[in-house]
């Protein structure tokens, strides 16, 4: 709790800043595709952008962008379905806030703000990378690996809303095996023991499954329960009878 | 409906499921759920990476580079050498026409 009362941690701010930057080569495209979705769709450069700052979670913004028509969405009936689709893929982050809060403590305003920019990516690094740095898990750690993700994310909305057609393929590039690996690099520092490979195989082999049947932001949401209910089973009982 | 009113929905129904998770830290739990979050990451974190690996349409180059990429973070703890020790893999798993 080094600088508490003594105003922010910018150093720490800077530090989870730059923990992010790898992951930028799998975020600058992904936006940039989802920007172009969006205008080949009739949003206006600032309605790409909103979507961007405002949602700011990748999946269900590029689910959403392919279901626009000249601008908006034909009909309050398909609106609502979409936006019954966003708050499904979304609340996923319940998790991670949970998660989160339980080494964190922050006060109302600190976690109204950290809200906003969570992220999948975000919330993975600071749990992993957060314990480690030299100041613990702290807020600005958190706000800067948080804002890391933004800055990347909105800069390059901006860019594929403004030049898309003039810009690669990202398939061509082969970036989609990013987001696989950096999660990868998340996962392997926390197969500590039996119970978690299990935890780890289950799910993955379970989110392969359903993702035949269910969009990806549910079966992650699922799959997310699933897992970790059959982890602390193990475990309890485990710990329990020992 | 119009463009940014959908997108102010989007947002509306994005933004309280992050506060809420961030709000709950100070509940007093017991072991179960405390060992509930604990595996939280592990389970999300896999089922963020098998569907993408294996549910893509070039599986097999993906499944090389994570093989390789799993290795490395593995033998080196190393974020920013597997990510690339895999990517690499991956393309040389392209090039060669897999």
């Amino acid at each position: 709790m080094t600088g508490q009362g003594r105003g922010f941690d910018w150093a720490a701010f800077g530090r989870g800043f730059r923990v992010m930057v790898p992951l930028w080569a799998g975020v600058v495209p992904f936006a940039v595709a989802y920007a172009v979705t969006a205008r080949t769709n009739g949003l206006s450069v600032w309605e790409t952008c909103l979507m961007s700052v405002t949602v700011f979670a990748g999946a269900s913004q590029f689910a959403a962008a392919g279901q626009f028509v000249a601008g908006g969405v034909a009909g309050v009936a398909s609106a609502l379905a979409l936006v019954g689709t966003t708050f499904v893929l979304n609340a996923r982050h319940v998790l991670y806030g949970l998660s989160l809060s339980r080494q964190l403590p922050l006060s109302r305003l600190q976690r109204a703000v950290a809200a906003q920019f969570l992220t999948d990516e975000a919330y993975g690094m600071v749990l992993v990378a957060g314990p480690r740095d030299p100041g613990g898990l702290s807020l600005g750690f958190l706000l800067g690996a948080e804002l890391s993700l933004f800055a990347a994310w909105n800069a390059a909305t901006l860019l594929g809303a403004l030049a898309g057609a003039a810009l690669p393929d990202p398939d061509a590039l082969g970036v989609g095996v990013i987001f696989p690996l950096a999660f990868l690099g998340l996962l392997v520092p926390l197969l500590l023991g039996r119970v978690a490979v299990l935890v780890a195989l289950a799910s993955g082999l379970g989110a392969w499954g359903l993702g035949q049947l269910l969009p990806g932001g549910l079966v992650v949401l699922l799959v997310g329960v699933g897992g970790a209910l059959l982890g602390a089973l193990i475990s309890t009982r485990a710990g329990g009878r020992a | 409906m119009s463009g940014w009113l959908v997108i102010l929905l989007m947002w509306a129904v994005t933004y309280p499921a992050r506060l809420l998770g961030l709000s709950l830290g100070r509940l007093e739990l017991p072991p179960f759920w405390l060992a509930f979050l604990r595996f939280v990451p592990v389970s999300v974190f896999a089922a963020l990476i098998v569907p993408d690996v294996l549910g893509s349409p070039e599986w097999a180059r993906r499944l090389i580079g994570a093989v390789v990429g799993g290795a490395l973070l593995w033998r080196t703890r190393n974020l920013a050498l597997g990510i690339l020790g895999g990517f690499a893999a991956y393309w040389a798993a392209r090039l060669l026409g897999l």
